[in-house]
């Protein structure tokens, strides 16, 4: 399953509408459909605003083998490895006054594996959760 | 406040910006109602931080007794305590419990 949006913020709820139409057929459970929309509209943000800065395009891909679920979101921005994004500052508010680092931390909480590739042709974000396909409880 | 849609990185400045008008009009507390709310990011965390900081400037607790959060999805809740929001803001499910915790 493939989606190929601009990078605007506004492109972010049709994005997540993407992956829960997209993975739900799956037989994935609610709180693991939650869990995917959350990567990867924190992924997808982070791409459009630390990335791109401005215009561009995002390529969404959504692949299963069966048992665990595989995100691939590709684009041409300058490189924005997310490993190297600030590390999230867990301190209460007070003591934060420029918070940064959530989404990231976030990502790797509800994702088991994540890697970046940058190369001449662009950059790859893979993110993997691991045995969600068919574990749904059915309806009824 | 009782907020409608998604609160993400499109819509985190309508958040913040409501919040400041309610502070600039002199509001004390807020409760943030999230029953209406479909998704919460990161994005939509960082308002509700820069909104205890609006609310509680100079509390050396760092606890946040002014902002208290209402009837959170799921989904939202889980972000609130992965992110260690939960540590010093309520959450409620009730408006009358939330009232009475102020």
């Amino acid at each position: 399953m493939l989606l190929k949006i601009r990078a605007s913020l506004k492109q972010l709820s049709r994005i997540r509408d993407f992956v829960v139409d997209s993975v739900t057929p799956l037989g994935v459970s609610p709180a693991s459909i939650d869990d995917l929309r959350l990567a990867v509209d924190e992924a997808v943000t982070n791409i459009i605003t630390h990335g791109y800065g401005g215009p561009g395009d995002i390529e969404l891909k959504l692949e299963n083998d069966g048992v665990d679920l595989i995100i691939v979101l590709r684009d041409q921005a300058p490189s924005f490895d997310p490993a190297h994004a600030p590390a999230a500052n867990l301190e209460p508010p007070g003591e934060r006054d420029n918070p940064g680092g959530f989404g990231v931390y976030l990502m790797n909480s509800v994702m088991d594996e994540i890697r970046y590739q940058s190369s001449d042709t662009g950059n790859e974000l893979t993110m993997i959760k691991r045995g969600v396909v068919g574990k749904a409880v059915p309806p009824g | 406040m009782r907020l409608k849609g998604s609160l993400d990185a499109n819509t985190q400045n309508v958040l913040e910006n409501k919040a400041k008008e309610a502070v600039d009009a002199g509001a004390e507390y807020l409760l943030l109602d999230l029953s209406g709310v479909d998704y919460l990011g990161s994005a939509g965390m960082r308002a509700i931080h820069a909104i205890t900081n609006l609310l509680s400037p100079d509390d050396p607790s760092m606890r946040s007794p002014n902002l208290k959060i209402l009837n959170p999805s799921p989904a939202a809740a889980k972000v609130f305590k992965t992110l260690g929001f939960d540590a010093f803001i309520d959450v409620h499910n009730s408006v009358d419990e939330a009232i009475a915790a102020l």
